[in-house]
């Protein structure tokens, strides 16, 4: 199974993806060979990323499992850590008392799941997009590069997961939250991933857990 | 003193002999069950997500399939299950009278039906516990915000003392509205007379069902009472208590383990030491209950492993959208424990 760089981001590495990271999107490329321990370089999405399609900008899953709602779940974790669990494809914030706020995600399809421990090293708000190389090949229609914006695949916000090539970010499709589908990142709606952003600071320990395998 | 003792030991010793003689089925449930060549399985005459008949007499529910996954296990066949309806009152009955094999009944496990009833609960499958509903727009995330609330409860329930007791130690004040029936406290809540409506939680979701916006409810994640509900045996055969058990054991084990019942075939051909004793390759383990050394395999097979069980028929993507909470594995935010298988 392949697993995501679990090094905690010194600051120096943590500013260098500062700059590093715009060419990132969610898969590997080879200026990322280093977090990456294989060369990952597969199918994306089956799904289109449908650039330029405008969902409701801060789109909130109000019903349903996958909605944000505070829950009952035990852990030794700090209050404040983020724990995902790919396979429920949920995100808990741990908030003490037994309790989390959790939330529903997208996740990556099979063979893009991964587990580790890293950190919040950046947070952006309507991030860029760049398609790597890999999906341009593949969806030769894709923009090179797309400003930030309603319009965007990555969504409201994204929070960069250390020193990997992975994020959590919103989506201009909140109907494929519950699914597999993202190239290893963690996709919420709009609303809640900006919901999260405010509740989550640079820094922040965020655990990555996939059931287990035979 | 010494002599006394020792005489009252052997005579309660033949007592107890003689008593298991007597009843109508003591031990060998196993045999029997194996000789009969179907599990008599006591369930609910029809509790949502736990015990249903649809129109054409087939069963579904989580304790329904806890049956099928012991038939599983003992037939490798999960439909040689005969399922007994039964209503609270004659359902320990019916198990003490060897009427059924086996209780799986939302049956919450207390001292008194134990020592009381000679019966013994074969563990946990369903952590429930006394919840509160409260409307979303009231803005709480937890039950500590609930002080100078009105809350509608079933009047002459436990949940009406449990409800006293959480507000008297953490010194909160509430109002009460107490009905003689379920329904009446919903249709209070329902129409705003109160703004919180307290019962046992898998009720609560079922209850959310009926409210005309069902999402404009919301449950709030503190248990604030122990409702252990369990598959029952009689405590008369500890062989059959056992196999019972460790079925109850290896679906979580399972779910632990990764093994589904979609990927059996794969289990097979693990090389992990843990999922071969429990595909029987290794350990020989099955032989020690009476079964067949692929049991654990086969009580998977029947109705999937406890999440797949779960899920199936009180989880998130089901009508009642229960979250795990409680019954989540111990590594994934529960209390589900099972021992090892080995």
């Amino acid at each position: 199974m392949r697993t995501c760089d679990d090094r905690i981001v010194s600051p120096s590495a943590a500013l260098a993806l500062v700059f590093g990271f715009s060419l990132a999107v969610c898969l590997p490329n080879a200026a990322d060979a280093q977090a990456a321990p294989k060369p990952v370089i597969q199918e994306t999405l089956q799904i289109g990323d449908e650039p330029g399609r405008i969902s409701t900008e801060e789109v909130v899953i109000t019903d349903g499992p996958y909605a944000r709602q505070v829950v009952f779940f035990r852990s030794n974790e700090v209050p404040g850590t983020l724990v995902i669990h790919t396979s429920e494809r949920f995100a808990y914030l741990v908030q003490g008392n037994n309790r989390a706020l959790r939330y529903g995600i997208g996740v990556g399809r099979e063979g893009f799941q991964w587990s580790g421990l890293v950190r919040v090293s950046r947070k952006a708000e309507w991030p860029d997009w760049r398609p790597p190389p890999e999906m341009i090949a593949r969806q030769p229609y894709l923009p090179r590069f797309m400003a930030g914006g309603s319009g965007n695949p990555m969504g409201a916000r994204a929070l960069y997961l250390g020193s990997t090539v992975f994020r959590i970010h919103g989506t201009n499709q909140p109907e494929t939250i519950g699914h597999a589908i993202s190239s290893g990142c963690f996709r919420l709606a709009n609303g809640d991933v900006i919901d999260l952003y405010e509740r989550v600071p640079l820094g922040t320990k965020v655990v990555v857990r996939q059931g287990s395998s035979l | 003193m010494l002599n006394a003792a020792k005489l009252y030991t052997i005579a309660g010793m033949t007592l107890a002999l003689s008593c298991a003689s007597a009843a109508p089925s003591a031990a060998g449930t196993l045999e029997s069950v194996k000789q009969r060549g179907v599990l008599q399985c006591g369930v609910s005459e029809g509790l949502f997500g736990f015990s249903e008949r649809n129109g054409v007499g087939d069963w579904s529910g989580f304790d329904v399939d806890f049956c099928r996954s012991v038939a599983g296990a003992i037939f490798d066949d999960q439909s040689k299950v005969a399922f007994v309806p039964l209503s609270a009152g004659e359902r320990f009955e019916a198990l003490r009278t060897g009427r059924i094999d086996l209780l799986s009944r939302n049956s919450t496990w207390t001292l008194e039906r134990e020592a009381g009833l000679g019966l013994a609960f074969a563990g946990i499958t369903y952590h429930d516990g006394q919840g509160f509903m409260v409307m979303r727009d009231l803005n709480v995330s937890s039950a500590l915000e609930l002080d100078r609330a009105t809350v509608c409860v079933e009047s002459g329930t436990t949940s009406q003392l449990n409800l006293a007791d959480f507000f008297r130690a953490n010194s909160m004040n509430y109002e009460e509205r107490a009905f003689p029936s379920a329904a009446e406290a919903l249709a209070a809540f329902e129409t705003g007379q109160c703004k919180v409506l307290t019962r046992d939680q898998s009720a609560l979701y079922a209850e959310r069902l009926k409210l005309p916006r069902p999402s404009a409810a919301v449950i709030l994640p503190d248990v604030i009472s122990k409702e252990p509900l369990g598959p029952v045996t009689r405590a008369d055969d500890p062989a059959w208590f056992t196999l019972v058990k460790w079925v109850n054991f290896a679906l979580v084990n399972a779910e632990e383990l990764g093994i589904s019942s979609r990927n059996v075939a794969e289990a097979t051909a693990s090389h992990k030491p843990a999922v071969r004793r429990f595909a029987g390759l290794e350990g020989g383990l099955g032989r020690l209950l009476g079964l067949e050394d692929a049991w654990a395999l086969r009580a998977v097979q029947a109705a999937g492993n406890y999440a797949e069980i779960y899920e199936r028929n009180l989880g998130v993507e089901s009508r009642l959208g229960i979250p795990r909470g409680l019954n989540q594995l111990w590594n994934m935010g529960g209390v589900l424990y099972a021992p090892p298988l080995r």
